[in-house]
């Protein structure tokens, strides 16, 4: 330090005899000099470079005196003097010399204590470059399970409380290499937007974060440990976040998980697309009428926000396509949703559920209302309809079934002895911590979490994971540095549901929207929310290019081998 | 491969003492005795040539570093005067000293050590082709801007008069040539220092001041076959033109960031073995809102000086009212815009606060030059009046944009660092992140020097 801080103190004083003029005395301009000096000359970097470095220090020096003259001579001075600053034309032009003095100061300053420490370092030695920061050692090592809104966001909250802390290393266990945007799912199915849009990289997204693509098969809670079945090696953690999510739920037997088409991933959502497709091809051969009429009917079982929104969706992408089918009719076409009850979308009011049913019904869609689907075979699909005192059964001719008509927590939470509720999702405290698992949380689709206001369930929605997200990471941070943990509670914001053309629901801190400024209000939401502005903006690309063009029948999955597959 | 230490200095001497020669001819070199003068101007030229051979490697580069060190001499020179009336007297007396330093001394000694040096390996590829399109056509559009005032100035027969003509056709026509000629040595010159679109202003900002000494101040009275007159009362008449100069450089700095970053974007980053892993649009959506945070806190520093000079009712009227309140609520609403402005190009461009206190003060003062002495007064519906009296009454705002522009630098920095800081756990991004940056050696301490030192002393010396 004495290498720098000698030579800065005895230049600086030098130097600061040009400020004697400025400051109207000699060794106050000295006295300031070698303060500064000093300072200059301990904030020399190491190594201190070549003899262009003392070029860059002497003008940057010198710039950085105009400032200095600005502050000191143009208004502390004269403040201190009881007068007003001296920032008019006439005070400025009296002020120029001290000006001259500083830009000179400055660069006098840059170029002598750098030179001399150059001197200095070559006599004595040249200072020692301060050691490379070696990062610390991890200490905590937390690992996320599941890469949908839970774990994403668990993990970019995570990055933001953390930012530089080197101790603590963030590991992401996804199926999936990419964050799925669902509320848009029912868009890509319906051709609508391009399946990756609505699809943000994790890898990309969460830069501070390890991300390992993998399955989880088993959690070794006294060993604290992850296993995966395609890599060796097994992932430990001192804090686990279950947010696993869940899975479609199709019934066991009668033909349905053999048959039906899910609707959760993005790869559902293409294949549906493409099933639709591939569909209308082989009708347009089909001489057949009805078995034409099977191929052009499309059953959703689900009325709840997953089923409407794809049956809206599947509804206006059909009957879009039709022009290009000369040989279809739209009597043929038959877009159809089962659902166990009276009314649609459940989550809803009775009257926008009433609404969305009759504006889906008057774009086309038909209803099977207090009806499940009970099998399914090679082109039929059997619903049994609830009757005034007995159930009866009837047969569609149907060659598609979706499947929207229920989810389960991950499997892999039925392997954990952890406390669970009926559905096997696991129960936790309101803070989100599993009692009596230290450092082990667990959010979102696959846990139970009780509201801290209300002691009610919070329901398993993509708005409630998100604030769930935002809580555990403050929580993880929180129980890391030994402080209290926050109770998780939100009130919702509300529900949207678009069911067609310029047509949505909207429910928003209990004002009810809809039509069309549901419609636009459902858009302009979802698009905010969408992570990551290119994916905004590729989304509202395909938005107004829809504007323009037709919705896109290229088929990009061929379900011919398939189908020989199957019948050898 | 790179010329010896030996040869630089040996030509930092010759062409310092020639140099120096030519000053003693033209009586510039006083109070020196001929012969001290050109062995003064040697051994100048000799320390210049040691102090910058790894930093004047371009033409661009050392024309900058030499402008630089001669405005350092000419302030030298200027002191030693007893009093502060005699040392503005005495600046003002040498103000053709000042126009010899860096013409005859300082620009030859630059450019001659940028051209024989060799650049080192790893430099910048250079394009000729994106050099000569981009600066011209940006020169043209600057001289678009610039032709306004030499309208209203009537100052195209002048240039007429150098092919024998007073016609304002043919005067314009000519103009347009000099100006797409300037652009397109801009390119030639700086193409390798230039990074974003703020840099590439100060840069033409420095290119455009350094051309008033040059153009109307000595080379269109040799073209018109008279002697240069290099007086203070000279550079007084011709003030209009010096910020038709400034301005023309800001455009051309900026238009030409624009077209070479169209170029480079268009040719060679979109070619996806040299995509970043993040495209420039969200970085830039985040320096936008890092810019504006940074202005506000700016303007809130710059407030106190408006109030002190009776501003706000000034400012007030540019949203057609008169009141204090609104006069803060436009201030603070233009700090913020122009915060956002400086995110916006001046990002990666300041590794320490230093380099930040640099780029945010020559931000500031350009912002003096177009907003306060050339759009506000066309906002308000007056016409741009660029004369010494105009410029001497909106000295007192200098500073604070001076200061705003520094404030806003330093916080715009403190949040670029905030966010880069973690990004350096991770080896690949923190390589990623020193990409991006501006690296050391460029001539950018120079530009800060040159044009911060004289965008001030020029209005104080000459309104």
């Amino acid at each position: 330090m004495l290498r720098r801080a000698v030579p800065g103190f005895f230049c600086g004083s030098l130097a600061g005899l040009l400020l004697g003029d400025g400051l109207s005395s000699l060794s106050l301009g000295a006295a300031i000099g070698a303060v500064l000096g000093t300072l200059y000359g301990l904030a020399l970097p190491r190594p201190l470079g070549g003899p262009g470095a003392v070029a860059d220090r002497a003008l940057t020096a010198a710039t950085l005196g105009l400032p200095l003259w600005g502050a000191v001579n143009v208004i502390l001075l004269p403040l201190l003097s009881g007068r007003a600053p001296q920032w008019s034309a006439e005070g400025m032009r009296a002020l120029f010399p001290a000006l001259a003095g500083w830009l000179l100061f400055g660069f006098s300053l840059g170029l002598l204590v750098t030179g001399v420490v150059r001197v200095v370092e070559y006599f004595l030695g040249v200072a020692a470059a301060l050691p490379n920061e070696k990062l610390p050692a991890v200490k905590t090592r937390v690992v996320i399970l599941g890469g949908g809104f839970a774990g994403v966001t668990t993990a970019l909250e995570l990055e933001k409380q953390l930012r530089d802390d080197p101790t603590v290393s963030l590991t992401l266990v996804s199926e999936t290499n990419a964050l799925l945007f669902t509320p848009m799912l029912a868009e890509v199915a319906a051709s609508s937007l391009e399946p990756t849009h609505i699809s943000t990289p994790l890898r990309s997204s969460l830069p501070r974060t390890r991300v390992v693509r993998a399955k989880v098969s088993a959690v070794d809670l006294d060993a604290r440990q992850v296993h995966t079945p395609d890599r060796a090696e097994t992932i430990p953690y001192d804090h686990l976040v279950l947010a696993l999510g869940a899975v479609s739920k199709l019934p066991p037997g009668a033909g349905i998980a053999e048959h039906a088409l899910e609707f959760k991933t993005l790869a559902d959502a293409i294949r549906i697309r493409n099933r639709v497709i591939d569909a209308f091809d082989r009708a347009d051969a089909e001489e057949d009428g009805q078995r034409r009429r099977a191929l052009l009917t499309f059953v959703v079982a689900g009325g709840g926000f997953s089923g409407a929104e794809l049956a809206g969706g599947l509804n206006d992408f059909t009957r879009g396509m039709l022009a290009d089918y000369p040989n279809l009719s739209a009597d043929e076409l038959r877009i159809m949703l089962v659902h166990s009850r009276a009314g649609i979308l459940p989550e809803l009011s009775e009257s926008l559920g009433k609404y969305a049913l009759e504006r889906m019904q008057a774009r086309g869609v038909t209803f099977v209302l207090n009806a499940r689907v009970a099998a399914a075979r090679d082109g039929v699909v059997v619903i049994t309809k609830k009757g005034k005192e007995q159930e009866k059964e009837e047969e569609i001719a149907a060659e598609t079934l979706v499947w929207t008509a229920g989810v389960a927590p991950s499997p892999v939470m039925q392997e954990l002895a952890l406390p669970r509720d009926k559905r096997g999702a696991v129960t936790v405290e309101n803070t989100l911590a599993v009692a009596g698992q230290p450092g082990l949380w667990a959010l979102g689709d696959c846990a139970v979490v009780p509201d801290a206001k209300t002691g009610k369930p919070c329901p398993p929605t993509a708005q409630f994971a998100l604030r769930q997200a935002r809580t555990v990471a403050r929580n993880i941070c929180a129980s890391i540095a030994g402080e209290p943990l926050r109770p998780f509670h939100f009130d919702s914001l509300g529900t949207l549901c678009v069911v067609g053309h310029h047509t949505a629901c909207a429910e928003i801190k209990g004002l009810k929207f809809s039509g069309f400024f549901a419609w636009l209000l459902w858009r302009g939401i979802y698009l905010s929310k969408l992570p990551g502005l290119e994916r905004k903006v590729r989304v509202l690309v395909d938005w107004v290019i829809e504007l323009f063009f037709p919705r896109d029948i290229v088929q990009t999955i061929d379900f011919e081998p398939q189908r020989e597959e199957a019948k050898s | 491969m790179k010329r010896s230490t030996a040869f630089l200095l040996a030509m930092g001497a010759i062409v310092g003492s020639l140099g120096a020669a030519v000053l003693v001819w033209l009586g510039l070199a006083s109070p020196l005795g001929s012969a001290t003068a050109v062995v003064a101007g040697g051994v100048l030229g000799a320390l210049f040539a040691w102090l910058t051979k790894a930093r004047a490697n371009t033409p661009g580069a050392g024309l900058l570093w030499a402008l630089a060190f001669a405005l350092v001499l000419w302030l030298a020179s200027s002191l030693g005067a007893k009093t502060t009336t005699e040392m503005l007297a005495a600046a003002r007396l040498h103000f053709p000293q000042l126009v010899g330093y860096l013409l005859v001394f300082g620009a030859p000694l630059g450019l001659v050590l940028g051209l024989v040096s060799r650049r080192e390996k790893g430099a910048a590829p250079f394009s000729l082709s994106r050099a000569l399109v981009a600066g011209g056509l940006a020169g043209i559009v600057g001289g678009w801007a610039f032709g306004q005032w030499m309208e209203k100035a009537h100052f195209f027969p002048l240039i007429a008069g150098l092919v024998g003509s007073s016609s304002p056709g043919l005067g314009k026509t000519l103009h347009f040539v000099f100006a797409l000629i300037i652009g397109a040595t801009f390119g030639l010159l700086f193409q390798r220092d230039v990074r974003g679109y703020g840099s590439s202003a100060g840069w033409g900002l420095a290119y455009g001041i350094f051309w008033w000494f040059l153009g109307p101040l000595t080379l269109l009275p040799l073209l018109q076959h008279h002697l240069p007159d290099w007086s203070l009362a000279h550079g007084r008449e011709l003030f209009g033109s010096l910020m038709g100069h400034i301005i023309y450089g800001l455009l051309v700095g900026v238009i030409y960031a624009a077209l070479d970053r169209l170029w480079v974007g268009f040719f060679i980053e979109s070619d996806p073995i040299n995509r970043h892993p993040h495209g420039p649009g969200s970085r830039t959506l985040r320096s936008l809102g890092w810019g504006a945070l940074a202005g506000l806190i700016g303007g809130l520093v710059f407030w106190p000086q408006i109030v002190a000079v009776d501003g706000l009712h000034w400012i007030a009227r540019l949203a057609g009212g008169e009141s204090s309140t609104l006069g803060v609520v436009v201030h603070l609403f233009i700090s913020v815009v122009l915060g956002a402005g400086y995110g916006f190009l001046f990002e990666r461009e300041s590794p320490d606060a230093g380099a930040a206190v640099g780029w945010g003060m020559l931000y500031g003062i350009s912002w003096w030059f177009v907003g306060t002495l050339t759009l506000f007064p066309t906002w308000l519906g007056a016409s741009f009046t660029w004369t010494n009296e105009a410029a001497a009454g909106a000295l007192s705002s200098l500073l604070g944009h001076l200061l705003y522009g520094a404030i806003t630098a330093t916080v715009y920095l403190l949040l670029e660092r905030r966010h880069q800081d973690w990004l350096r756990l991770d080896p690949r991004f923190a390589a990623h992140e020193a990409r991006l940056e501006r690296p050391v050696g460029t001539p950018a301490p120079a530009l800060w020097f040159f044009a911060l030192g004289l965008g001030v002393i020029l209005p104080i010396l000459l309104s």
